[in-house]
């Protein structure tokens, strides 16, 4: 049996035990532990979008669960709303100072982030004491409105299975690509016209907005809530869970959740051992089950499910400009750009005009300045001195992702392709660029959304066939061998059919025949109507070979510029490269 | 009582000051740290209560023993906690550290008992009136001690040849190491001087609070948001960031409430991110291309 027949048979094994047990039983004592696990789900298939696709790491979840069951409970008693209004309330709230506290938190990272979270929390929890005249202060919130527990088994069944279902489908979104791309690599993403800031504002938004229909319904599954049940070790707990089941897959979470529920009932002897439990089993998951039970049951990596086949009648085109009269000449222009490091001057006084549909090569000695030039122009760093415009307008200052989607793609000289990601999808992050589409749409997996994904997935196809490499496509990226994976970060820069490519060193650790693909991959390039190519590298026959312009950079400065030829012959470059006195 | 509030913002936040030192001391050698600080702190305080008033031992004694078992912890938790997750690209550090905190307080509740105590001082007996404003000896005691502690630090990162090898590995754990400095040896001591001053807060904080297995946390994570706020690259950031949030939690406390007191604590660590991301003196980290 292979893997995902197995993992359909746990899954109808899952529902039909859902369904069973409800009829079988009518122990309040099994049903309420059940629904513990389903609420528990919620929430860390929430918390699996924010850790588990973006990498990031919120030790404040109790904050937003907390939200949704105040919202709820004040609702349902104080204001005598209808469950429904209420619940939708405290959603609502969690869900908006969600995006808030993702909106402050989410300008850094790290430690200033688990910071943020920790901080929102307590903040959370203090308030829940102390605002009495609301929330009841220490005692809570008593006699919420409760449903049959035989009944409301369902409504949290049914909740836990869409949190499974939705997360599913984001995953297979363009935006679960953008969440995973952003984990992967910031800075790549960026260069395809991503903004890290805002992908990772929505995913914790979502996460936010999941945990708190799960305290929605817990403030109605109690009947009572009080403060105890928000503190920063159940925001831990969240997190454990997830762990335990396995991050960033889609059971992880609920098998999380059934066995952080169901192990503490099982060893009611060991209460006073409870945190050692939590803590030992934080540590057991660190060491020894890096993706989870989910990932220990099911060895080996998961296999991506091929997403469509290879269609030849729509040859990819490379040229798509978005120039109507023709591109403007100089497409794209620098001049007197100067970076500095500290006192170290990395670019001085540069000034360079790229013409369209051209081969444009900047060649010079080691630390010459050619990638910190690529970096200011691509907007990683922004020029002490100088200007750049693009097709006449100025783009100092814009960050990576404006300008990319101004048509500028990268490569970068270590490559940074998405691991986690196939071939086929790290191309498609670059044909999607900054068009994720709506969020909701991405979550219920509308038809249109699928639609959209499916002509995404057969262009990102007709490229990988252009490109020589639609055998891959399936394959994750970090499996890829080095030369491999130039090309396909070269695929991924030409997704967004760019104005202007710039390729960092994209021949270092070729092999010689590896080289002479690219040497003809970039004429085709020119001569097929494609972008104009600025081309950093050291292997002077590839340089010299397709080349139309070559400048050449020592200490930051520009000691020449014109054809192959004429700065072959040029005496300060054969003194730059040979030394002084040849 | 405004006094008294100055007193006593000055006597906690210089022990604010000294635990998030810690964090900074382990951040600059290893960029990771020990989120169980604050269990530190506990340990410090629940074992010189063991020592001094559980088994009577002579102070001296105890506080070799306690300082010991301190600097121990944080061995301890470099060991098991840190060290395997050192090249891990995703805080895991962070999660194993509060892991071993956890740990360490459910330990420390099963030898020690889940109730708060109150640790006899001789500078808690007899309170100081100075017009209408009372405050112990202890208070005066703790910042001055504080203050002495954080010099020498300061005189250990700047004066000792083994101080300058640990702000070289801060500096550039590559060169470093090329220059035959032992890594994970600096990293260890980090930790181990890290969790030392945490213990000696302990011990200094133990007569004003009660000591109890469950104190840890919200002092670390308030030393934490010290250390954030200050900026945690910036000693000196960290030191002015100590007091100013003892003096600031003190007041909001004696005028507004003690509840009001965390709230707004927290919030400011929250708008101090967002003026200055990386801390008030902290710099920020150049983009990596």
């Amino acid at each position: 049996m292979n893997r995902a027949r197995v993992a359909r048979v746990a899954w109808i094994v899952l529902a039909a035990a859902a369904v069973a047990l409800p009829l079988s039983t009518a122990n309040t004592y099994y049903l309420y532990l059940a629904c513990s696990v389903g609420l528990l789900t919620v929430v860390t298939a929430g918390l699996n979008v924010l850790a588990g696709l973006t990498g990031q790491i919120s030790l404040g979840h109790a904050g937003f669960y907390a939200l949704g069951a105040y919202g709820a409970a004040v609702g349902a008693t104080r204001l005598g709303w209808p469950l429904w209004l209420a619940a939708m309330t405290g959603i609502v709230l969690a869900a908006g100072v969600g995006a808030l506290v993702a909106a402050a938190a989410l300008r850094v990272s790290g430690p200033y982030l688990a910071m943020v979270t920790i901080a929102f929390g307590i903040i959370v929890e203090s308030v829940l004491v102390e605002w009495v005249s609301v929330t009841g202060g220490p005692g809570g919130i008593f006699r919420i409105p409760k449903v049959p527990l035989g009944r409301y088994y369902w409504a949290i069944a049914v909740s836990a299975a869409a949190a499974l279902w939705l997360t599913a489908n984001l995953r297979r979104s363009a935006w679960g690509r953008a969440f995973l791309a952003v984990k992967a690599s910031e800075v790549a993403a960026e260069s395809l016209g991503l903004s890290a800031y805002h992908v990772r504002i929505v995913a914790f938004t979502v996460s936010a907005a999941f945990t708190g229909v799960a305290g929605a319904l817990f403030a109605f599954l109690n009947g009572y809530i009080s403060p105890d049940s928000f503190t920063l070790q159940t925001s831990i707990l969240f997190l454990l869970a997830l762990l335990f089941g396995g991050m960033g897959s889609v059971a992880g979470p609920v098998v999380g959740s059934a066995a952080l529920t169901l192990l503490p009932e099982l060893l009611t002897a060991l209460s006073d051992y409870r945190l050692i439990l939590y803590g030992s089993l934080l540590l057991v998951s660190m060491y020894w089950l890096p993706s989870g039970l989910v990932g220990a049951l099911a060895r080996g990596p998961a296999r991506a499910r091929p997403t469509g086949s290879p269609t030849r009648e729509e040859p990819w085109r490379f040229s798509a400009s978005i120039w109507e009269h023709g591109a403007p000449d100089p497409l794209l222009s620098a001049t007197g750009v100067g970076l500095s490091f500290g006192g170290v001057v990395a670019v001085a006084d540069v000034s360079l005009a790229i013409q369209p549909r051209r081969i444009h090569a900047i060649i010079g000695p080691n630390g010459a300045g050619k990638t910190s030039l690529l970096n200011v122009l691509t907007g990683y760093y922004a020029p002490d001195t100088g200007g750049i415009t693009l097709g006449g307008l100025s783009i100092v200052g814009l960050p990576p992702y404006r300008i990319a989607r101004l048509g500028v793609a990268r490569t970068f000289q270590t490559t940074q392709l998405f691991g986690d990601l196939t071939v086929r999808e790290n191309v498609a992050v670059g044909l999607a660029g900054g068009h994720l589409g709506s969020i909701c749409a991405a979550l219920l997996g509308t038809p249109r959304a699928r639609r959209v994904e499916a002509a995404r997935m057969r262009d990102a196809d007709s490229l990988l066939v252009a490109m020589g490499f639609i055998e891959l496509a399936d394959r994750p990226a970090n499996s890829l061998p080095g030369g491999i994976r130039r090309r396909v970060e070269i695929a991924r820069a030409l997704a967004g059919r760019p104005e202007i490519l710039m390729l960092d060193e994209p021949a270092a650790g070729l092999s010689p025949v590896e080289i002479e693909a690219l040497d003809a991959e970039l004429s085709a390039l020119r001569d097929g109507g494609g972008p104009a190519i600025i081309l950093v590298e050291h292997h002077m026959d590839l340089v010299m070979a397709v080349s139309d312009t070559i400048s050449v950079l020592d200490y930051g400065r520009v000691i020449a510029s014109g054809s192959p030829e004429s700065v072959r012959e040029n005496p300060q470059v054969v003194e730059a490269y040979l030394g002084a006195g040849t | 009582m405004y006094l008294q509030l100055v007193v006593s913002g000055l006597a906690l936040g210089s022990m604010y000051g000294l635990v998030a030192l810690g964090y900074h001391i382990t951040w600059a050698t290893s960029r990771t740290m020990n989120f169980s600080q604050g269990h530190a702190v506990m340990a410090g305080a629940v074992i010189a209560y063991a020592t001094v008033v559980g088994l009577g031992w002579p102070f001296p004694l105890a506080l070799a023993v306690t300082l010991g078992a301190a600097a121990g912890f944080g061995v301890l938790i470099e060991r098991v906690a840190v060290r395997p997750f050192f090249r891990a690209t995703s805080p895991a550090w962070l999660l194993s550290t509060i892991a071993c905190g956890i740990i360490a307080e459910n330990v420390a509740m099963l030898a020690f008992g889940k109730d708060a105590r109150a640790f006899p001082s001789p500078f808690t007996r007899t309170p100081i009136l100075v017009g209408g404003a009372g405050f112990y000896p202890q208070e005066l005691l703790v910042p001055l001690v504080g203050l002495g502690l954080m010099a020498l630090v300061h005189a250990f990162y700047h004066r000792t040849p083994y101080g300058k090898q640990l702000k070289a590995v801060a500096f550039d754990p590559e060169a470093a190491g090329l220059m035959g400095i032992h890594i994970p040896r600096a990293v260890m001591t980090a930790y181990a001087l890290s969790a030392l001053l945490a213990g000696i807060a302990g011990v200094l904080l133990a007569p004003l609070l009660n000591v109890a297995p469950t104190m840890g946390t919200i002092i670390g994570l308030k030393a934490f948001a010290v250390a954030i706020i200050g900026g945690l690259d910036s000693a000196p950031g960290i030191v002015i960031a100590g007091f100013g949030y003892g003096l600031i939690e003190s007041f909001v406390a004696g005028y507004v409430s003690t509840g009001a007191r965390e709230i707004v604590g927290f919030a400011l660590v929250i708008a101090v991110l967002v003026v200055r991301p990386w801390g008030l003196l902290g710099d920020k980290p150049a983009r990596r291309v």
